[in-house]
């Protein structure tokens, strides 16, 4: 007898909402996650004020060192450096003439508490992309199969947003959103005039402006416009596995929550061929140990679940486990910034903001769209904002004295900022290997991350630096700095924070990973439902996504499970 | 912890004004020794000895004076530069900070032409004002003087008076307006 009906390995973004789908299905879910938990009177640092910040919040050595990689990242400061691996601890290699910047937090959470909470549905355009343009597989599924998912974990998540009637970026299930600034509505009224076709329309974001009973019964309260999101929030008003689907998962009295216990491999029992649970070690005794499960679900990142199916590797499955596809580990994907611009927008002085708003506007992807493109396929959506300039433009100028102080005091003009996220293709050749013989300091072998983007990227970051060009100086904007679009390059693998695509869905398991279900071809009672299974990656942030495919995916293993196939 | 600070405050008032009349010149010499108890006392103890805290504070305040708002001295600011270059910065940073603040203390002596602490502070507006405008307009090339012009408007502002006072601040707005009138915000928000 298995000790559990079904084991959920990290407890992340997609873990939480497999195991409050499981616990409310009336099954006993271990989750088992390799970090500490979580609480958030001890490790949120959402009431800190300016002057609680240390040395000026500057990088002490100690984090450059601890941190070398992590610390680049914006959401690292040093009131949040509780939420980051100390990348001494956590190794990785990339491969000759690669990089890639692994950023990452392993405690109760994961991500989730971290994320930028920009929560967009993918279209049909996104699911037919492969098919239509012949880069990696076709999705096995269609927007008409997730949109029902999407409403399910955006009534549940709470997002705010506004309904837009666009095919590129469907519509869905929204608290009142966030207003644009005065001079954003200018930008937009400029653009949208200049650019038939092009929207600007307020960020969707995971914060409740209006919240459900459902939400409050669970703790959670309204944003309080803080904008303090990335040091945890002690309203649970952003969606978060600690502030809602893993409170939703213990309220059903069927959660058992492991915490400090890595998950290194997958056993596989040799007579039927099924996993029966997973190995584990204890991070902080090195003791290993086993848990067992009728089903076992992958929800530990892109890159540690790929990791945990190679580690998993045995006589029968030389590759990897469940990799008769050989797919496993390949076309790693995130999506690349780099295309950045900024600029001043002039008028609108005797008009201010009030509060701090989590979020920003959105435009979304035109290229390949509404308006053609030269040299990709595929496209791109910016994420921005306009705000006054606030007292740090005193610094670097002429002036002491009462004139410094009436510049600190006296809000600047309106600057905008925007920055692209485009669509990385699926390639083969972009994979995470394991090491042959290093091996991180609780002996599991570490990854070689082997990813560069190509020519499609490339020409895209280009035509992105040229469309804001052309946006700023539509709207009117002075002092626009871009990169030279001759010349710019996409930001490095990693640095989008969307790692995905490393063990792929398909109709077909020759060269797929995981069936229309998120479900193993090979193990039926192994399902994967972090970024991992992602077919291509569109180019909206994708952890919306993530939560729909594991709500749809555990329900349907639920069913599974009532029937007896699994 | 209030009264503490608030006497804190009076002690760098008065480290001024002591050394407005000369009182720590006979310290400028003598890292940290005890010689002197009150200004010894009186400040943080770290990497700056008590002339440099006294320059230190003489410049914060030059370059953020008490007005209708609070100053530099009130929001504490050459205790969290003491603290800065002790506890944080590495021993470049150390030594830039000493070199840096020594040459700052030559220059603006020989400008003054006494020590620029013991000058009444609008005399030390005028000569600070002058060397400020000097370095922005490219005649001066004074890199230090940029980065402690900067590491002062960010420990200002950044400090309860600096954030709640000069500017304005609101730890939990409650809720995000995106297009209000100015004149009822009229100052920047600190965050
Ligand atoms: C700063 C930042 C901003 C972001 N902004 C956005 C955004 O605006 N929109 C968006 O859609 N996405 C955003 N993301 C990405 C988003 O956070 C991820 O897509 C999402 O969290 C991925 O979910 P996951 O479940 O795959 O992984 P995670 O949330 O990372 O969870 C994985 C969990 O597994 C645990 N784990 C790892 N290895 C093991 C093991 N061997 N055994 C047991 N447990 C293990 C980890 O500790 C972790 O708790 C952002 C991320 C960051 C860091």
């Amino acid at each position: 007898m298995a000790e559990f009906d079904v084991i959920v390995v990290g407890s992340g973004m997609s873990g939480g909402w497999v195991a409050k789908e499981m616990c409310e299905q009336g099954f006993k879910v271990a989750v088992i996650e390799r970090g500490r938990s979580i609480s958030p009177t001890e490790d949120y640092s959402d009431f800190i004020n300016p002057w609680d910040v240390e040395h000026l919040n500057r990088k002490t050595a100690q984090d450059l060192e601890d941190y070398r990689i992590q610390s680049e990242v914006y959401a690292f400061q040093s009131y949040t450096r509780q939420f980051w691996v100390k990348d001494t601890e956590h190794p990785y290699e990339t491969a000759e003439g690669t990089d890639f910047r692994w950023l990452r937090g392993y405690h109760e959470g994961g991500k989730s508490i971290m994320w930028a909470r920009q929560s967009y549905r993918l279209s049909e355009i996104d699911f037919r992309a492969n098919k239509t343009d012949g880069h990696g597989v076709d999705w096995p599924v269609r927007y008409d199969d997730l949109s029902p998912w999407y409403d399910y974990v955006e009534r549940f998540a709470g997002i705010s947003g506004s309904v837009e009637g666009l095919e590129i970026l469907p519509d869905g299930i929204y608290q009142p959103p966030h207003d644009l600034t005065c001079a954003e509505l200018d930008f937009r009224d400029r653009i949208e005039a200049e650019f038939p076709g092009r929207r600007v329309i307020p960020g969707r974001a995971a914060n409740l402006t209006e919240p459900t009973q459902e939400q409050m019964d669970l703790g959670r309260g309204k944003c309080q416009a803080r904008n303090h999101c990335f040091q945890g929030c002690s309203f649970g008003a952003y969606f978060s596995s600690n502030s809602a689907t893993l409170p939703a998962a213990r309220r059903t009295g069927n959660l058992t929550f492991i915490s400090d216990r890595a998950v290194h491999k997958v056993i596989i029992e040799e007579a039927t061929g099924k996993a029966a649970g997973v190995e584990t070690v204890d991070t902080k005794t090195g003791e290993r140990s086993r848990v067992t499960a009728r089903v076992v679900f992958l929800n530990a990142g892109t890159i540690p679940s790929t990791m945990i199916m190679l580690n998993s590797a045995s006589e029968q499955a030389p590759n990897g486990l469940g990799n008769s596809s050989g797919q496993l580990g390949r076309n790693l994907m995130d999506h690349h910034s780099g295309a950045r611009g900024s600029a001043i927008l002039p008028g609108h002085l005797d008009k201010h903001t009030f509060g701090r708003r989590p979020n920003g506007f959105y435009i979304p992807r035109f290229r390949n769209h509404t308006e053609e493109a030269e040299g990709f396929v595929r496209g791109y959506g910016y994420q921005g904002g306009a705000m006054r300039t606030s007292w740090w433009s005193a610094m670097d100028k002429k002036g002491i004295g009462d004139e410094l102080k009436f510049d600190a005091r006296t809000p600047g003009p309106w600057r905008i900022s925007v920055v692209a996220f485009g669509e990385v293709l699926p390639n083969e050749r972009n994979q995470i290997r394991l090491h042959p013989n290093k091996t991180d300091k609780w002996g599991f072998p570490i990854p070689i991350l082997d990813a560069a983007w190509g020519e499609n990227e490339r020409n895209m970051v280009r035509q992105a630096t040229r469309d804001t060009r052309a946006m700023l100086e539509a709207a009117g904007g002075i002092d626009i700095q871009t990169e030279d679009p001759e010349t710019v390059e996409p930001a490095p693998p990693g640095i989008g924070i969307h790692e995905m695509g490393t063990a792929r869905m398909g109709r077909d398991p020759s060269t797929s990973f995981l069936n229309k279900w998120n479900q193993s071809w090979d193990i039926p009672n192994l399902f994967i439902t972090d970024g991992s299974f992602m077919s291509s990656g569109g180019c909206q942030n994708p952890s919306l996504t993530y939560m729909a495919f594991s709500a749809r995916a555990a329900n349907h293993a639920a069913e599974l499970m009532k029937d007896g196939t699994i | 912890m209030r009264d503490f600070k608030l006497h804190r405050r009076q002690v760098f008032q008065g480290l001024i004004a002591l050394s407005a009349v000369g009182g720590i010149a006979a310290c400028s010499e003598q890292t940290n020794s005890s010689s002197d108890a009150t200004a010894d006392s009186a400040i943080s103890s770290g990497l700056f000895d008590a002339a440099d805290m006294a320059l230190i504070a003489a410049l914060s305040e030059t370059l953020i004076p008490r007005t209708d708002t609070a100053g530099a001295i009130d929001a504490e600011v050459p205790d969290t530069l003491q603290a800065l270059a002790t506890d944080w910065g590495d021993e470049g940073f150390q030594s830039y900070w000493l070199t840096g603040l020594a040459n700052l203390r030559t220059v603006l002596n020989e400008r003054a032409g006494a020590r620029f602490e013991t000058l009444e502070h609008s005399q030390r507006g005028e000569v600070l004002s002058a060397y400020d405008r000097a370095v922005f307009d490219g005649d001066i090339e004074d890199g230090f003087y940029r980065d402690f012009k900067n590491t002062v408007i960010q420990a200002f502002y950044m400090s309860e008076p600096g954030a709640t006072e000069a500017l304005a601040y609101e730890p939990v707005p409650g809720e995000w307006i995106g297009c209000v009138p100015l004149s009822d915000y009229p100052k920047n928000w600190a965050t």
